[in-house]
C-alpha cells in the first residue's frame, strides 16, 4: 500500500517537473494525432479490417453457394492443386513481367526526350501534360477503345489493307495476350514516363558536358552518368505499374476474350459465382505477390535518400 | 551528345508515342459517328449522329437497348463530390497533423499510402465479406463509398503534404503573434494559401472517384455507378453507342480539367505578379 | 518590463540558451547582439511563445508568459522575412490583427480603416493602402510588417534581424524611423541583430548574447569603454584579443609579450586576455627580434569609408587588425609580406584576468 502510494506519487512529481518545452510537444503531438485520428479510423476500419477479413475468409469452410466460419484450409488446398488456378498465378506474372518490360522500353526515350533533351521548359511541361491528359479521361473507356482499333476489322487492319500491306487482315491482335499487353502498356505507360521524366529533369547538364568534353561517347555517358541517376525514377514507375498491372482484371476481361485469366479475374468469377473463400485465397495469393515485388524493388534504391 | 542524329529520332519516336497514346480514342470517336446500320468497326457505312442521339434515347425499336446511363450517372456524380468532400477534409487534416513530429507517424504514413496502393479487387472483396459477416446491405453511398475514400484520401493527402512541405510557418505565426487564435488564424491564413493545393487535391479525388469500378464492383449492391454500367457492356455484345458515350464523357474530364487549368492558372499569374513585385 | 530568469533551451544534445538572465525595462529599445548560431531568435521564439524553454520563466509586467500559447501574450513580432499575409493587400495585412484578433476585435469597419491609416502615416506609407503585398519594394514590406503589429498595440515587440533583408542604405533609414516610432509609441522594443554596428546604433542597451546567456547588458557606449568580458569584446569586433599568461609584470602571449597598463597587479602565472583596440595600433617598421611588443606580417588592407582596416600575421598565425582613420595627415602604405612592428599605449588594453584552471 505505501509502496504502491509512492510510487504513484513520483509519477505526479515526474508530470508536475515536465518541463514547459516537453508539455507544448506533448500538447502538439496530441493536437497532431486528433488531427490525424480520422483518417486512422477509416482507413482501419474500412481497409485493414476487411484486408484481414478476406485472410481469416480465406479458411472458411466453402460449400456449393455459401460459406461458413468454420476453420480449414481446404480451399487453399484446392487452389494450390488445380492446374486452373495455378495457371492463373503463372499468367498473372507473365503479363505483369511482359507490361514492366515494355512500359519501360517504351517509356524510357520519351522521358529522355521529354526530361533531358528538351531544355525549354514551357515545351517540356506541356509535352509532359500532352502524356498525363488520357490519365483524366475513364479508363474503361481507353480500354474499350482498343476493340475498334486491333479488332479484324479495326484500324489497324483497315489501314493496312489499304495501304496494300496485307492481304488479309490479322486475326490475333483483338482478344489475345497480345491485346491485353498492348492495352496495359498504353494504359500505365504514363505511370512510368513520369517519375523517370523528374529525375532525368533533376540531372545537372554540366555533369553531361564536363563528360562530354573529356570525350565520353552517348553510350558511356547513358551508361555511367544518366542511367544510374534516373534509377531511382524506374523503381518508382515500377512500382506504381506493378502494384496497378497485378491487381487488374478488366484489360484482360474486355481485351482477351476470356482466354488471359489473371488472378484478378478469377476472384471476380469466384464472386460471381459466390465462391467467396476461393475468392479470398487468390485475394491472400495477390497480396503476397504484390508485397514481394514492392519489396524487391524498393531493394534496388532507397527511394527516401534519392528523392 | 550525337544529338544531330537523335533528336529528330526522338522527337519521331515521341510522335509515336502520341499515336500510341490517343490512337485508340481517335478511332473511337471517328466509329461513334457510325451509321444505324454499321457495327462497332470499319469501314464507317455512313456519317451520323444516331448514336448519340441513341445514347439520349431518342431512337425508337432500335434493336441495340439504350445504354443504362442516366442513373448511374447521376449516383457517379453524387459519389464522386462525397468522396472528395470527405477525402480532401480528411487530407487535409492528416497533412496538418504531419507538420508535427508524432509518435507513430512513420507506420500512419505508410497505413494511410497503402490505401492508394492496395488493389481495389482486394478491398472490394473484403468490403463485401465485411458487410456479408455484419449483415450489412451493400450499396453504392455506403460500402463503395467509403472505399472510394480509402482510394483519393491517400491522394488528397500526399498532395497538402507537398503543398505543406514549402508552406512558410513564420506567416501563421505573424497571425499568432497579432492575438488571432489558431482556429481563425487556420481560417484566415493558412487555408487561402493552401487554397490552390485543396483544388489540386479534389480534382485528383473527384476523377479517381467518378472513373473508380474495381472497389465498386463487389460492394455497389444492386445499383450500378456509370463506370459499373459500362463494365456490364464488356461482356455483351458492344455497339457504337458505348462510343458515343466515351466521346461524351472524355468531354466531361476534359472541361472539368479545363476549369481546374484556368482556376490555377489564375492563382499562378497572381503570384507571378507577387514575384514581380518582389523583384521590382 | 520582460524578465527572464534561467531561461534554457536545448536541441538534442545542443543547448541553444543556457541560463540565461534578461531584462527589458519599459519603455526602452534594447538590442541583442549574437553571432549566428547563437540562439538569439530561439530567445525571441520564446519569448513569444512560438517555442517553450526546458527550464526558466519569463514574465511580462509581473505576468508569467511561459506556458501560455502565442495569441495571449500581447507580444509583436517582427520577422526577418517580414512574413507578409501574402494574399491579402497591405491594408488587410496590417488591419488583421484588429480584425480577427481572439481579444477585443475591433467590429466597426470605419475604426478599422482609421486606425490602419493613421499608423501607415506613422511608418509612412500613406496611400499604399491598396496595393498588394507583392507589389511593394523590401524597405516598404518591413513598414508593413511594423505597422501591422504595432497596430495590435503589443506591450513589447520583438524585431528578429528586422533590417537583415534591406539594402544598406535602406538600413540606415529604417534604424532612425525605427527610433523614432518606438519613441512616439513609449513601448520597448527588443531587436536582435548579428550586427555590432546596428546593435550599438539602435539600442538604448545594448546586451550581448554569447554561449546560451546574456554576458553583459549596458548602454553601448560603456559596453564599448569596458566591456566585462574578452567574450564581450570579441563581439564588438573593435578589439585584437590576445591571450597569455602574467610573468613578471608583462603578459606573455603567443604573438609577443606585451606590458600592461598600470594598476593591473596580476601575480605570475595567472591567464590573462587583453583586448587592444583596432584603432590604438600604430605601425612603425620592423624593430629587432629580441624585443618586447607584437611583430607581424603584413597581409592586406580593406578600406571601410573613412577609415582603413589592415590585416597583420602574428608569428604564431593569428591576425591582428589595425584601424587608421584617413583623416590623418598620411594614410599609411604596408609592403604586402613585409614585417612590421605594432606598437600601442599600454594604457589601452583592457583587460580580463581568468580563473586558472
Amino acid at each position: 500500500m505505501d509502496l504502491a502510494n509512492q510510487s504513484n506519487g513520483a509519477a505526479i512529481d515526474r508530470e508536475g517537473a515536465l518541463s514547459p518545452a516537453r508539455k507544448r510537444a506533448r500538447r502538439d503531438e496530441v493536437q497532431a494525432l486528433k488531427l490525424a485520428a480520422p483518417g486512422i479510423l477509416w482507413m482501419t476500419l474500412f481497409m485493414v479490417l476487411p484486408m484481414i477479413m478476406v485472410v481469416y475468409v480465406s479458411f472458411w469452410t466453402q460449400t456449393t453457394f455459401a460459406i461458413e466460419p468454420t476453420l480449414t484450409v481446404d480451399s487453399w488446398v484446392r487452389f494450390l492443386t488445380s492446374p486452373t488456378y495455378l495457371d492463373s498465378i503463372v499468367t498473372t506474372l507473365f503479363i505483369w513481367i511482359v507490361v514492366l518490360a515494355s512500359t519501360l522500353v517504351i517509356g524510357y526515350p520519351v522521358a529522355l526526350l521529354i526530361g533531358l533533351m528538351i531544355r525549354n521548359v514551357t515545351l517540356q511541361t506541356a509535352l509532359l501534360v500532352v502524356c498525363i491528359i488520357p490519365f483524366w479521361t475513364s479508363f474503361l473507356i481507353r480500354v474499350i477503345a482498343w476493340r475498334p482499333t486491333l479488332g479484324t476489322e479495326g484500324a489497324i487492319n483497315s489501314i493496312l489493307i489499304n495501304l496494300g500491306l496485307i492481304d488479309t487482315p490479322f486475326t490475333s491482335l483483338l482478344f489475345s495476350e497480345l491485346a491485353v499487353v498492348i492495352g496495359m502498356t498504353q494504359i500505365y505507360c504514363v505511370f512510368m514516363v513520369g517519375p523517370i521524366t523528374f529525375m532525368l529533369a533533376r540531372i545537372d547538364h554540366s555533369i553531361i558536358e564536363a563528360a562530354r568534353d573529356l570525350g565520353a561517347g552517348f553510350g558511356k555517358i547513358f551508361l555511367r552518368i544518366i542511367l544510374p541517376l534516373s534509377l531511382p525514377g524506374v523503381v518508382v514507375g515500377a512500382i506504381f505499374v506493378s502494384v496497378m498491372v497485378l491487381g487488374e482484371f478488366a484489360t484482360a476481361a474486355a481485351l482477351s476474350g476470356r482466354k488471359v485469366n489473371m488472378l484478378g479475374n478469377i476472384i471476380v468469377s469466384q464472386v460471381g459465382s459466390l465462391k467467396w473463400a476461393f475468392a479470398s485465397v487468390a485475394g491472400v495469393i495477390l497480396t503476397i505477390i504484390i508485397a514481394i515485388v514492392i519489396t524487391t524493388l524498393l531493394r534496388i534504391v532507397n527511394i527516401r535518400k534519392e528523392m | 551528345m550525337e544529338s544531330r542524329l537523335l533528336k529528330p529520332a526522338l522527337a519521331v519516336y515521341l510522335g509515336l508515342f502520341l499515336l500510341f497514346l490517343y490512337g485508340p480514342m481517335i478511332v473511337m470517336a471517328i466509329l461513334s459517328f457510325q451509321g444505324p446500320t454499321g457495327g462497332p468497326q470499319f469501314p464507317i457505312v455512313e456519317w451520323s449522329t444516331y448514336w448519340y442521339q441513341h445514347l439520349f434515347g431518342q431512337i425508337s425499336g432500335s434493336r441495340v437497348s439504350q445504354l443504362p446511363v442516366g442513373e448511374s450517372l447521376i449516383r457517379s456524380l453524387v459519389l464522386a463530390v462525397m468522396t472528395t468532400i470527405v477525402s480532401t477534409v480528411l487530407g487535409v487534416m492528416a497533412a496538418q497533423a504531419f507538420r508535427t513530429r508524432f509518435a507513430g507517424s512513420g507506420p500512419i504514413f505508410y497505413l494511410f499510402v497503402l490505401g492508394m496502393i492496395v488493389p481495389g479487387v482486394l478491398v472490394g472483396l473484403g468490403m463485401a465479406l465485411l458487410s456479408n459477416m455484419l449483415g450489412i446491405d451493400r450499396a453504392w453511398w455506403s460500402t463503395s463509398f467509403v472505399l472510394h475514400v480509402v482510394y483519393t484520401f491517400p491522394f488528397a493527402f500526399l498532395v497538402m503534404l507537398a503543398i505543406f512541405n514549402r508552406f512558410d510557418r513564420s506567416v501563421e505565426e505573424a497571425s499568432l503573434s497579432l492575438g488571432v487564435s489558431p482556429a481563425e488564424t487556420f481560417r484566415r491564413v493558412t487555408f487561402p494559401m493552401i487554397f490552390p493545393g485543396v483544388l489540386s487535391a479534389m480534382l485528383f479525388s473527384f476523377t479517381l472517384s467518378y472513373d473508380e469500378f474495381s472497389r465498386t464492383l463487389f460492394t455497389s449492391g444492386p445499383r450500378l455507378t456509370l463506370p459499373l454500367s459500362i463494365y456490364g457492356t464488356f461482356s455483351v455484345e458492344i455497339y457504337p453507342n458505348v462510343f458515343a458515350f466515351g466521346v461524351l464523357t472524355t468531354v466531361f474530364s476534359f472541361t472539368l480539367l479545363a476549369i481546374y487549368g484556368l482556376l490555377m492558372m489564375r492563382s499562378v499569374a497572381r503570384n507571378n505578379q507577387q514575384f514581380k513585385g518582389q523583384e521590382a | 518590463m520582460l524578465a527572464l530568469k534561467s531561461v534554457s533551451r536545448h536541441y538534442g544534445q545542443a543547448s541553444a540558451l543556457d541560463g540565461l538572465d534578461l531584462v527589458v525595462p519599459d519603455d526602452s529599445y534594447v538590442s541583442l547582439l549574437g553571432a549566428s548560431g547563437s540562439g538569439k531568435t530561439t530567445l525571441l521564439r520564446i519569448i513569444a511563445g512560438f517555442e517553450e524553454p526546458d527550464t526558466g520563466t519569463i514574465s511580462l509586467r509581473g505576468a508569467r508568459l511561459d506556458g501560455i500559447p502565442p495569441h495571449k501574450r500581447g507580444v509583436g513580432f517582427v520577422f526577418q522575412n517580414f512574413a507578409l499575409f501574402p494574399h491579402l493587400s497591405v491594408e488587410d495585412n496590417v488591419a488583421f490583427g484588429l480584425r480577427y484578433r481572439e481579444e477585443r476585435p475591433v467590429r466597426d469597419k470605419a475604426e478599422v480603416r482609421e486606425r490602419v491609416q493613421t499608423i501607415l502615416d506613422l511608418v509612412g506609407l500613406e496611400g499604399l493602402g491598396r496595393r498588394s503585398v507583392g507589389a511593394i519594394s523590401g524597405g516598404q514590406k518591413q513598414r508593413v510588417a511594423l505597422a501591422r503589429t504595432l497596430i495590435a498595440e503589443p506591450k513589447i515587440v520583438l524585431l528578429d534581424e528586422p533590417l537583415g533583408a534591406l539594402d544598406a542604405n535602406l538600413r540606415e533609414r529604417m534604424c532612425d524611423e525605427l527610433h523614432a516610432i518606438r519613441q512616439r509609441l513609449g513601448i520597448s522594443f527588443l531587436h536582435v541583430t548579428g550586427s555590432e554596428t546596428e546593435a550599438l546604433l539602435m539600442g538604448d542597451q545594448v546586451a550581448v548574447l554569447a554561449d546560451g546567456a546574456i554576458a553583459q547588458m549596458a548602454p553601448p557606449d560603456d559596453l564599448f569603454r569596458s566591456p566585462t568580458s574578452a567574450t564581450v569584446a570579441r563581439h564588438l569586433n573593435a578589439f585584437n584579443i590576445i591571450s597569455g599568461t602574467v610573468r613578471e609584470g608583462r603578459l606573455r602571449s603567443p604573438v609577443g609579450a606585451l606590458a600592461l597598463p598600470a594598476g593591473i597587479a596580476a601575480p605570475d602565472g595567472q591567464p590573462m586576455s587583453v583586448a587592444l583596440p583596432y584603432d590604438g595600433i600604430s605601425v612603425k617598421p620592423r624593430r629587432d627580434e629580441a624585443s618586447d611588443g607584437i611583430s607581424a606580417r603584413f597581409v592586406t588592407a580593406e578600406f571601410k569609408g573613412p577609415s582603413m582596416l589592415s590585416f597583420f600575421r602574428a608569428a604564431d598565425g593569428s591576425l591582428i587588425q589595425s584601424l587608421v582613420h584617413l583623416s590623418e595627415p598620411r594614410p599609411p602604405r604596408y609592403e604586402p609580406d613585409q614585417v612590421y612592428a605594432l606598437d600601442f599605449d599600454p594604457e589601452l588594453l583592457i583587460a580580463f584576468p581568468e580563473r586558472a584552471h
